[in-house]
């Protein structure tokens, strides 16, 4: 699906410009929660990447959605770091 | 096994909208706000995803709604970064 692959593509280059603006964040403030949530955007963008070139009908699939699931971890982890910081 | 990936992608990315929500309520950053909108609308593209690979796995594919909740959700997350960050 052309359609579903050029969204994924979009989604790949805005995960990409919103890690980089947590990167920039982070280097303002020194606040770690930035540096998670850069990751986890990179995260995601990888997935997205694996997920389009990759044939999904395959045994990867568990991995590629493995590393969504990370992603999303690590801005919980983020966050839980944040406040125990506090 | 993938199942259950599915599963955790969908309730880790609530987690995490929740978090930021609650973030937000307390310290009314708006770039939290942002984050915590990007989320739940992801949390909806991830629970779409669990209704279509593990509740209903045999009905429409529903691949092109997904991908566009997601895109929808980096529009939000951009759109607080770029213009809601100073």
């Amino acid at each position: 699906m052309i359609v579903a692959a050029f969204i994924s593509g979009a989604i790949a280059a805005m995960s990409f410009t919103a890690a980089a603006f947590f990167l920039r964040f982070w280097q303002k403030t020194k606040d770690r929660l930035f540096v998670y949530f850069a990751v986890a955007f990179l995260l995601l963008m990888v997935e997205r990447i694996m997920r389009t070139v990759l044939d999904m009908e395959n045994e990867l699939a568990p991995l590629v959605y493995g590393v969504r699931l990370v992603a999303f971890l690590t801005i919980i982890v983020g966050i839980v770091d944040k406040n125990r910081v506090k | 096994m993938v199942q259950i990936v599915y599963i955790l992608c969908s309730l880790a990315c609530l987690l995490c909208a929740v978090l930021l929500m609650r973030g937000y309520k307390r310290s009314k950053h708006e770039l939290l706000f942002w984050s915590a909108t990007c989320f739940i609308i992801l949390a909806f593209a991830n629970f779409i995803l669990v209704v279509d690979l593990v509740l209903i796995p045999t009905g429409v594919d529903l691949l092109l709604w997904r991908s566009c909740m997601s895109l929808v959700a980096m529009c939000v997350l951009l759109y607080g970064l770029i213009f809601k960050s100073a």
